[in-house]
């Protein structure tokens, strides 16, 4: 397993993530636009200082030089300097940001893992009951319905209808920060990102397990007396959740992403607002901070689906 | 500027101080201003280029002087000045006992400090350019000399800048937060833009800076030795809110102050606890013709399109009434707006038509106005994100046709867009301008400018901006502008559009605003928040 894993990581990942930087690097520099646009307008600016700026933030080197510039940095894990007016390490932009993200993305990974899973098994073992009409119904809706839309909803109904909710945003300032406070900010962001996902994974849960539990060993449990009970939830679940796991792997970078949208209907303080700011702004060693790190996620993503998958089902070894 | 009048005016402004203390104002509680956009954290008068660092700087630093409502130059830091005849020095006395929030007193060595800064070779903002015309200024950038000639300490409390020759919107300039040269005359200058100062700033301003916490709040305490007087409120909260949410934010009574968008009018209008003013802002949308093309050389043409857009209903409909027809590029905000000789190009499609004939424009077989091989079919380049902008690109389109032009609508992501516009690869295109205090037009409408996009050479305009900037007399100013912007209607080197607007909500608790606000709005431009109150 040791092998496999650092094998995964030093025989694929490295040479993968080597190969990504420099095509993002190269697609975000070639892209029109450039990060000296908001000097635009400055009053009687004096024309030396777009080109002092380029200089300065090393636009006037060739993107070769650039791109090796930026990966010497981060191999001694630097990751530059911003290019807006602050001019703070990417680093720290990041790590300001990083736990509402990550908050964010577990709350919904949870809501729609824990709401998901459930329903799905419901929907499977009553298979073309009422129940599991209106399931695959709300699940259709859930999964067509754009975040966006669903949030402002929500925002409507909760927060300015209801008033039970905060309209988003954070903690306010001088506000004690409770745990009820925090549930209460976390609630409609995470309804958002989750409600897609809760929707997803009921649906493969429902067929996946709909695939096993008519197999021939399901039926030799029945014949041998097993109460249904212990032949759904022991024998058919263990293999029907091996799909959803890989699914887990591939949908984590998804949530990630969705939470970039989400992130900045409700002003929540995550590195939505930081990464769309960047993408507009050109300003390169945040964009490829963020996004070396949503790829470093990914990887990692994938490599526990993978060890998850072993574990769950004996006959996957890897050597 | 004569000192009797600064003296006349700043006693006025104590007046009107002492008349406002009569209503006895409530001490305490917390002011929240609503924003929309996170600060960067650069909170250094001279380097930060972001409107809302802007805002923290503009409570915690004070400048030598400040604008109010009326546009005008007030004293601050400086309790007067004085200019010289021939326009070419301008000394400040500084009031006495002014001091830090870390109780060093600011003198001039500190002003010195600040715009010394601002020319030195290292040094990594943008402000260069507005002072590169003090003495001396030139040579100390390029590394020849150590000092500046042009910036002279007489004494603690006295300081005197100058110029080669007069240059009027000098003056209006010297707004920026005055630096503690005890805190950063150590760091070198080329290091300053990453020192720890910019996220922790000390400055002389009403509040005293707290806390940063990103994308949500910057918290400040109000500076209870502040020299003109501590504010009535304790503390002053900038918080970041959701575009969308904002009028769930007023109502809950979240935000005190916020900008809306036009879309929001009506509904927090309408909501008991709160006003809603609209204030004139410094500013215009236009589309650029690119005049190096021939086609759009011939001011008839320019003329003629702009007769044929209907600008008034993009005003009334796409606006929804928020925004005013523009004919010049001087906004009615400003102290040199005129209405006289300027022709309004009333919607008028006939006489559009009228002149394109009679400059020899001819429908061909296609139906698109063509002339000499040249066609009237040209790109329209509009940046993305904006509603208004594209419905107006839809409209300009119709409007178009219906004259016999062609108008292809290109959107662009806006960052590309100005790409292209930098590289003077469009026909035509919009955007928008906001604008100094000082109606000073060279940086965009000069020969030599670096913004003059619709390549717009012409020597009497050249003359008139030149001499603009060096009469010292602000009677004769306005005049030499009015006669400008006489020029510039009738060449139309763009098609002004409208003059933007700004929404701006408040809770009702909060006293003494300006109710009737300028361009600076009802808290005019956050000076009032030394002394508003707020009602339980």
């Amino acid at each position: 397993m040791w092998r496999y894993i650092m094998r995964r990581i030093f025989l694929q990942g490295i040479p993968v993530l080597l190969g990504f930087s420099f095509l993002l690097y190269l697609v975000i520099t070639i892209a029109p636009g450039s990060p000296v646009t908001h000097l635009r307008g400055v009053p009687n600016l004096d024309s030396s200082v777009i080109e002092q700026r380029k200089a300065q933030l090393g636009l006037d080197q060739p993107f070769i030089v650039q791109y090796l510039n930026w990966l010497g940095r981060v191999l001694r894990f630097d990751l530059g300097l911003s290019f807006d007016s602050a001019r703070r390490p990417v680093a720290d932009l990041i790590k300001e940001r990083m736990p509402a993200t990550i908050t964010l993305s577990l709350a919904s990974i949870v809501l729609g893992w824990g709401i998901g899973i459930p329903i799905g098994i419901l929907s499977a073992r009553y298979q073309y009951s009422v129940f599991d009409y209106a399931i695959t119904f709300f699940a259709f809706v859930g999964i067509s319905i754009p975040s966006f839309f669903f949030g402002l909803i929500q925002l409507y109904v909760f927060a300015l209808k209801l008033n039970v909710l905060p309209a988003g945003g954070f903690f306010m300032a001088g506000e004690a920060r409770t745990l009820a406070g925090y549930v209460s900010y976390l609630l409609l962001p995470s309804l958002t990102l989750g409600l897609a996902s809760i929707a997803g994974v009921a649906r493969y849960m429902r067929a996946s397990l709909l695939e096993v539990i008519n197999q021939d060993y399901l039926r030799t449990a029945r014949a041998k007396g097993l109460p249904e009970r212990l032949v759904v939830y022991k024998h058919a679940l263990r293999n029907a959740l091996l799909p959803i796991l890989t699914l887990l792997g591939f949908m984590i970078p998804g949530i990630f992403s969705g939470a970039v949208i989400v992130e900045s209907i409700f002003a929540w303080p995550g590195l939505g607002s930081l990464a769309i700011q960047a993408v507009n702004e050109r300003n390169y060693p945040v964009i490829m901070g963020i996004d070396m790190m949503f790829a470093v996620l990914i990887f990692l993503g994938s490599i526990v689906a993978d060890i998850s998958y072993a574990l769950a089902d004996p006959r996957i070894r890897y050597e | 500027m004569k000192r009797p009048l600064v003296v006349a005016l700043f006693l006025l402004l104590s007046l009107s101080v002492i008349v406002s203390a009569a209503d006895a104002p409530k001490q305490g509680g917390t002011f929240r201003y609503g924003i929309t956009t996170n600060p960067r954290g650069m909170f250094n008068p001279i380097l930060n280029t972001e409107v809302y660092d802007g805002l923290i700087i503009d409570v915690v630093y004070d400048g030598l002087i400040y604008i109010d409502a009326s546009l005008q130059p007030q004293p601050m830091i400086a309790k007067a000045w004085d200019i010289s005849e021939d326009g070419k020095e301008i000394t400040f006395y500084l009031h006495q006992g002014i001091k830090f929030h870390d109780g060093v007193e600011l003198t001039a060595k500190d002003v010195a400090y600040t715009y010394m800064t601002i020319l030195h070779p290292d040094y990594t903002g943008v402000r260069y350019g507005q002072f590169n015309k003090l003495v001396g200024a030139k040579d100390y950038k390029e590394g020849k000399t150590d000092t500046v000639p042009g910036i002279e300490v007489i004494d603690d409390y006295t300081i005197k800048f100058s110029v080669e020759e007069a240059y009027a919107p000098l003056l209006s300039t010297f707004t920026y937060g005055i630096l503690p040269s005890h805190l950063l005359e150590d760091i070198p200058v080329g290091e300053l833009e990453q020192a720890p100062f910019n996220l922790h700033p000390i400055g002389s301003g009403p509040f005293k800076f707290v806390e940063f916490q990103t994308d949500q709040h910057v918290i400040l305490e109000a500076n209870k030795d502040y020299f003109f007087g501590a504010p009535n409120i304790d503390t002053l909260v900038f918080q970041k809110v959701a575009q969308d949410a904002i009028p769930i934010y007023l109502q809950q009574n979240r935000v005190d102050f916020i900008a809306i968008s036009p879309e929001q009018y009506e509904q927090v209008k309408a909501m008991p606890g709160i006003d809603v003013y609209v204030y004139e802002e410094l500013s215009y949308n236009y589309i650029c013709f690119n005049m190096r093309q021939e086609r759009f050389a011939d001011a008839a043409v320019r003329q003629a399109i702009t007769y044929g857009f209907d600008r008034q209903t993009y005003v009334d409909v796409i606006r929804e009434g928020f925004g005013i027809v523009a004919n010049a590029p001087v906004p009615t905000a400003s102290w040199a707006f005129t209405t006289e000789g300027i022709d309004t190009y009333d919607y008028n499609p006939e006489k559009a038509a009228q002149l394109l004939a009679e400059a020899g424009w001819t429908k061909g077989p296609d139906g698109i106005l063509q002339k000499d091989g040249m066609k009237l079919e040209f790109e329209f380049l509009v940046p993305e994100g904006s509603r208004q902008n594209e419905q107006m690109a839809l409209l300009f389109q119709q409007n178009m046709e219906d004259l016999g032009i062609k108008v292809n609508l290109v959107f662009m992501e806006f960052s590309a867009a100005v790409d292209r516009v930098d590289a003077r690869q469009f026909d035509t295109f919009t955007m928008g301008w906001s604008l100094s205090v000082d109606p000073d037009p060279h940086s965009i409408w000069h020969s030599t400018s670096l913004w003059n996009d619709p390549g717009f050479y012409n020597e009497e305009s050249d003359a008139l901006i030149e001499a603009g900037r060096t009469e010292t007399d602000p009677e004769k100013r306005k005049e030499i502008y009015a006669e400008w912007q006489k020029l510039i209607n009738k060449e139309l080197p763009t098609m002004f559009v409208s003059y933007g607007v700004t929404i701006g909500a408040i809770n009702q608790r909060v006293k003494g605003i300006d109710t009737n606000p300028g361009p600076l709005g009802p808290l005019v431009d956050l000076e009032l928040l030394s002394t508003i109150w707020l009602e339980d």
